[in-house]
């Protein structure tokens, strides 16, 4: 039904290009994320400042704009960068970094919103008890203020989640060869647009159908030690 | 020089409160609070709501910073600083602390951590805060779970217990830390009426054992019964204090009286 007149493994290639990326971006959001929604809670105006004017511009801006603006915008100022501090060799920004970073530096400001909203669901209680018993701030953040967070936030990131490995798609304007790229070159020299888009629909439908079943253990996981209504 | 006169009392009790003021924003909560506590001593503390009990044994921890005043744990000082907008703080975290884990809290709303066994509560901070052995916290833990009744719900998740149980299982959690002092804060107040009871008993047994214990309360019987000294706070001023059997047969101050009068109705 699907032939792909030899261009499989190349697809294949792309997809694993495409889970690398999405990988790496979401370690980078969920920091980022992590941390804009603690600056925003910090009380501390000048990190509310900063966590306010991240999110507002993120958000404010289209996905593909920034991609484009980081990666060539960022060619330039680093080269820029680069002369003013003596340095004269041309430097190349690595798409594959630049694509992952940009990614990560989007999603970690709706992370950062759907984080916020978890952590205000923590009865501050739990948190005082862990002060009171002599824990340090990192104790009480790693032991209870993140694992109580989960399970409010696992809503909101496996939607950030879904949405972030279908904006890898993005890549492929800045030049890497992930899935969606190799199809298109696949289809032009075919002729055929058809069976490789569609296997790539196919492939992304695939990994957020396996992305949903693992959130679905996850918050099933997280929600131990809370009565089922 | 009233710091190291303090300072010298303060070495013969477990804990002393010097002068504690807290105002929030323009409230003034606590208007200079003083309590000693020696070994052993049970001190009940009461006033109606807004007196401003729990804000101060809330100070005694620094779970809320006090405005004023000097906190002395078994003698010694908890350093305050300002920070740059002159507003006081701790002057060292890690001596807070230090200085925490020798004072156990127990809350009003129990505040298990909720993804934790009960189990996993009374263990969690002798094994991550005090270092110890987790074999050995676990022994201890399961020895102190048996002492307040609630072994068998071990493995349980706080959200499948009573509040009482959940209080009992907060008050190993407290007694795991091998505390100098516990403080109570209302620990019966979000009971149900028929399960006060029986954290009372827990409290009580604790009291007889000997432990130094600062108890805010709205339970006149328990003050009258258990406590080695009954204060009574209004309006962030001690009003009256003294032995129970003093202030509750002769009590010096009006407010106090009015106070009896309308609780013990």
């Amino acid at each position: 039904m699907l032939d792909l007149q030899g261009y499989g493994p190349s697809i294949i290639d792309g997809a694993r290009l495409t889970i690398s990326v999405a990988l790496i971006s979401l370690l980078i959001a969920m920091a980022l994320g992590l941390i804009t929604a603690l600056a925003k809670l910090s009380g501390r105006r000048p990190a509310i400042i900063a966590a306010t004017v991240y999110t507002t511009i993120i958000r404010g801006v289209p996905d593909l704009v920034l991609m484009l603006l980081i990666f060539f915008g960022g060619q330039v100022l680093v080269n820029d960068l680069a002369t003013m501090v003596g340095y004269e060799d041309y430097i190349d920004i690595n798409p594959f970094i630049a694509g992952s970073v940009t990614i990560g530096f989007i999603f970690g400001a709706y992370m950062g919103e759907t984080f916020r909203g978890a952590i205000l669901a923590v009865p501050v209680g739990l948190l005082e008890a862990g002060a009171a018993y002599g824990m340090t701030r990192r104790q009480v953040l790693l032991r209870i203020l993140i694992p109580q967070m989960m399970r409010h936030a696992l809503p909101g990131f496996g939607n950030n989640w879904l949405v972030l490995m279908k904006t890898t798609a993005l890549v492929s304007v800045i030049g890497l060869e992930d899935m969606v790229r190799k199809a298109g070159l696949a289809a032009g020299a075919t002729r055929e647009p058809f069976p490789f888009y569609f296997t790539v629909a196919l492939i992304f439908l695939a990994l957020t159908t396996l992305s949903i079943l693992a959130l679905r253990w996850a918050e099933k996981h997280y929600s131990a030690g809370v009565r089922q209504a | 020089m009233h710091e190291t006169a303090s300072g010298r009392a303060a070495e013969h009790h477990a804990l002393v409160c010097e002068d504690i003021h807290k105002s929030f924003g323009t409230l003034e909560v606590l208007k200079g609070v003083s309590l000693s506590a020696r070994k052993g001593d049970v001190i009940a503390m009461l006033g109606s709501s807004g007196s401003g009990k729990s804000t101060f044994l809330r100070c005694i921890n620094l779970l809320e910073t006090p405005n004023s005043g000097q906190v002395f744990v078994g003698g010694e000082l908890i350093r305050m600083s300002n920070d740059k907008r002159g507003e006081p703080q701790a002057a060292d975290r890690k001596q807070v602390e230090r200085l925490r884990t020798r004072l156990a809290m127990v809350f009003q709303s129990f505040n298990l951590w909720s993804h934790m066994t009960v189990l996993q509560n009374v263990i969690e901070a002798p094994v991550h805060v005090l270092k110890r052995p987790r074999r050995d916290a676990i022994e201890q833990a399961e020895a102190l779970l048996e002492k307040v009744g609630i072994h068998a719900r071990k493995d349980d998740y706080p959200a499948h217990l009573s509040g009482g149980q959940q209080q009992r299982v907060a008050i190993a959690r407290a007694l795991a830390m091998n505390p100098d002092v516990m403080l109570f804060d209302e620990p019966t107040s979000a009971l149900d009426p028929e399960l006060v009871n029986e954290v009372l008993k827990v409290i009580k047994d604790l009291a007889e054992e000997g432990r130094t214990m600062i108890v805010v309360t709205h339970e006149m019987g328990f003050a009258r019964e258990v406590s080695s000294e009954t204060v009574f706070l209004h309006e962030g001023r001690v009003e009256e204090a003294g032995p129970p059997r003093e202030v509750f047969e002769h009590p010096k101050s009006e407010r106090f009286r009015q106070f009896l009068a309308g609780t013990l109705k």
